[in-house]
């Protein structure tokens, strides 16, 4: 009996010797090929397969307008995470199989902070900066240095159904009180069920939703110092027109949805008005969506102490693994001066319809005929906001993401939720 | 003369063949298990947080874990992952040995029944969190269709939605996922049992519930210990399933999803791993106990 006891614990610590994997891995570096065979540089380029064929096809005209580096790209599984999961293992690792990544803009600080990016500066100038949305650069730069290039940028739109207010006559509100109002009057016109539609899971989308209540009530997350200014009367007035909007005019399972569910609702035809990034405008427009040639586009509304919307900023930037060669920076750098410079842009626009960063492009003609909402949404974005930027941004977004939501389902009281956000972000300023 | 001198030390010989044998495999295990492992409990006891280099990442002996026994969040990960784990691997073994004891019964078919019980646990994990958490979905989710047709809901709702909702769909889909494991494990083990045993206590004159108390249980004994170990084990180091179903929301965050978090989000490799190494050592000694207490129970009936 003691004996089996004994190989039964000794099973035991087998069978548990995998629960601890998890947390020991690391990769390996990579070997270094810099030179092709026909003694071209070769530069890798890590991005997600969301913009994957678009971006192959730049990438190929790229090559062969080069006689001296040889781009060869390597196309990551779509999933923000994976992506983010990916590229820290092999930076922190000093890994150097990859030399340029698309990096999604809320991980800048992160990564620059912990000196895995490469400045970029010398590669791009400030005359090309000077070119592109301010938001974006603002983004992409981290203490004073141009840690990333700015590749395409996202904001949000709102979205609502033109023929409902054309049955209705009724104008585009500005407001949120104004949208409740419409939505009243909307539910039952031409099959509408909900009045509102957005992204409150607990996740990213629900941050990049939140702070667009926040901002468009003249509220803030961090003050200009950089100090949590969370529970503020404006924020707290803010996050109650969100809960409002889940409480009365959402679909139920809105506090469950991201971007593909909520979508999904407003495509069956059943909501006034959905907020989604400006994609949506040709996805949310294809031949499974029963709103084809029903939607129009407008800036988010405001909320009674806000004066003017501001859109969340998202996108990717392009950035630079510090731990290459000199040699091979410079060679990322040529890359890196293709893919964001205005022809490059306009043609990148054309085929994936991801939003530019460069000005130009969204008054360029020919992009306006084949976008033609494209003229409302430069305006938009040109407001758009980014989230709090810093090295433990991660911490601040997921304290929203848990805090926000739990006022949202009604786990705690708004004003509660937002001290309690309120003090974890002080905490982490503290640290 | 050399050959005596050999033969003397056979045994000798014998081991030493056998650690040759063993020892590509002793290697393997040692860098892929062991470590992976001390690397990890190393590295609980540093400072390190990949996004401050500027620290060095300094030794700090076990402050990490006094750290996790003040951190309310970790604790209360601690109690959902129990309750998740004691909720699901009872169910399953209760599901898992009816469906085993009905399977063990010869009738037409069986072997497709065998077969088919299967299905749900040859689906990796995320991929039926995804098709379960369509399922629950509030618009067009199955669940709320069948539920209200008959008669149970008059609306359908939201099941991710809430705190008692998420915990319900998760510990379902669970079952639904690894009860077919649990009733193939007894099953293997219900086979064992010969007939003879049987026709014994029908003899004697024992119904059918003296016989399953008698006969079945004490000798499927060891099986369902074994598949209760491996059960627990993988119950509470759920990760995949929370992680695509409710992302930790309304309160179901696991202590794998809190750990994860703290590794791959906030890139706090020091707290993380010390959370990692807490999990080795809680689900360590849950099945330390659990074993012990199931075992003497079992023997004393």
């Amino acid at each position: 009996m003691k004996r089996r006891t004994w190989k039964q614990t000794a099973a035991v610590a087998a069978a548990t010797v995998m629960t601890l994997s998890m947390a020991g891995c690391g990769g390996s570096g990579g070997e270094e090929q810099a030179k092709s065979e026909d003694g071209k540089t070769i530069v890798k380029f890590s991005f997600d397969q969301g913009v994957g064929e678009p971006t192959q096809k730049i990438v190929d005209k790229f090559n062969e307008s080069q006689d001296k580096i040889q781009v060869e790209t390597v196309i990551l599984p779509q999933d923000a995470n994976a992506v983010h999961d990916d590229f820290v293992n092999k930076l922190a690792s000093g890994d150097t199989s990859v030399d340029v990544m698309g990096l999604d803009v809320v991980y800048i600080a992160e990564f620059a902070s912990a000196g895995w990016l490469a400045d970029l500066s010398e590669y791009v100038d400030s005359d090309m900066t000077d070119a592109m949305i301010e938001g974006t650069v603002e983004a992409a730069t981290y203490d004073g240095k141009l840690v990333a290039a700015p590749w395409f940028t996202n904001s949000s739109v709102m979205f609502y159904r033109k023929d409902v207010l054309e049955e209705l006559k009724a104008d585009v509100p500005t407001t949120w009180d104004g949208w409740m109002e419409l939505a009243d009057k909307a539910v039952g016109i031409n099959g509408v069920e909900y009045g509102a539609d957005f992204q409150a899971a607990q996740s990213e989308a629900l941050v990049t939703n939140w702070v667009e209540y926040v901002w468009g009530n003249g509220g803030d997350i961090l003050d200009e110092d950089g100090k949590p200014v969370i529970n503020s009367s404006e924020n707290i007035e803010a996050t109650e027109i969100m809960k409002k909007l889940v409480d009365e005019y959402a679909p139920e399972g809105v506090t469950t949805y991201t971007e593909t569910e909520s979508e999904q609702v407003f495509k069956e035809g059943k909501c006034l008005f959905i907020r989604d990034w400006s994609g949506f405008w040709s996805s949310g427009q294809g031949e499974d969506s029963k709103v084809t040639g029903m939607i129009g586009a407008t800036s988010l509304p405001t909320g009674p102490s806000g004066t003017k919307s501001h859109t969340c900023l998202g996108g990717l930037d392009l950035v630079v693994n510090n731990n290459i060669s000199d040699e091979q920076k410079a060679a990322a750098g040529e890359f890196i001066k293709f893919m964001v410079s205005e022809e490059t842009q306009k043609e990148m626009t054309l085929i994936s319809s991801q939003p530019p960063v460069i000005k130009s492009v969204y008054t360029d003609a020919e992009i306006l005929e084949e976008i033609p909402f494209y003229e409302e949404f430069y305006g938009i974005i040109q407001d758009g906001k980014s989230r709090p930027k810093s090295p433990q941004y991660a911490k601040v977004s997921d304290a929203i993401q848990r805090n926000v939501h739990q006022a949202l389902t009604g786990e705690a009281a708004v004003k509660d939720a937002l001290d309690t956000l309120q003090a974890e972000v002080e905490e982490l300023d503290a640290e | 003369m050399a050959g005596k001198k050999r033969g003397g030390t056979l045994e000798k010989t014998e081991s030493r063949d056998a650690w040759i044998m063993m020892f590509p495999a002793i290697i393997v295990l040692l860098v892929i298990a062991v470590y992976p492992i001390l690397r990890t409990v190393w590295l609980s006891l540093h400072e390190m947080v990949l996004t401050n280099p500027g620290s060095g990442y300094p030794f700090i002996g076990l402050k990490n874990y006094g750290a996790i026994v003040q951190d309310e969040r970790a604790i209360t990960a601690i109690v959902f992952t129990l309750k998740f784990t004691l909720a699901t691997v009872s169910m399953e073994l209760l599901l898992g040995f009816t469906a085993a004891l009905i399977m063990n019964k010869a009738f037409k078919g069986k072997g497709l029944v065998r077969a088919a019980i299967l299905i749900p646990w040859a689906i990796p994990t995320s991929v039926s969190a995804m098709m379960w958490k369509f399922i629950y979905n509030d618009q067009y989710g199955l669940f709320n269709d069948v539920l209200s047709r008959i008669g149970v809901i008059d609306k359908y709702q939201a099941w991710l939605s809430t705190a008692d909702g998420s915990f319900m769909a998760l510990v379902i889909t669970d079952i639904w996922k690894t009860a077919p494991y649990m009733a193939l494990l007894i099953l293997a083990g219900l086979q064992m049992v010969p007939e003879e045993l049987y026709e014994a206590a029908k003899i004697d004159g024992a119904n059918i519930f003296q016989r399953f108390l008698y006969v079945t249980l004490p000798t499927v004994k060891t099986t369902v210990l074994v598949a209760l170990l491996f059960r627990t084990l993988d119950a509470f180091r759920v990760f995949d399933l929370i992680s695509v179903m409710t992302g930790g929301a309304n309160g179901t965050e696991s202590v794998s999803v809190y750990a994860y978090n703290h590794l791959m989000k906030f890139l706090d490799f020091g707290y993380g791993s010390a959370m990692a190494v807490m999990i080795f050592v809680v689900v360590f000694l849950i099945s330390l106990l659990y074993m012990r207490a199931l075992g003497d129970q079992i023997t004393d009936l």
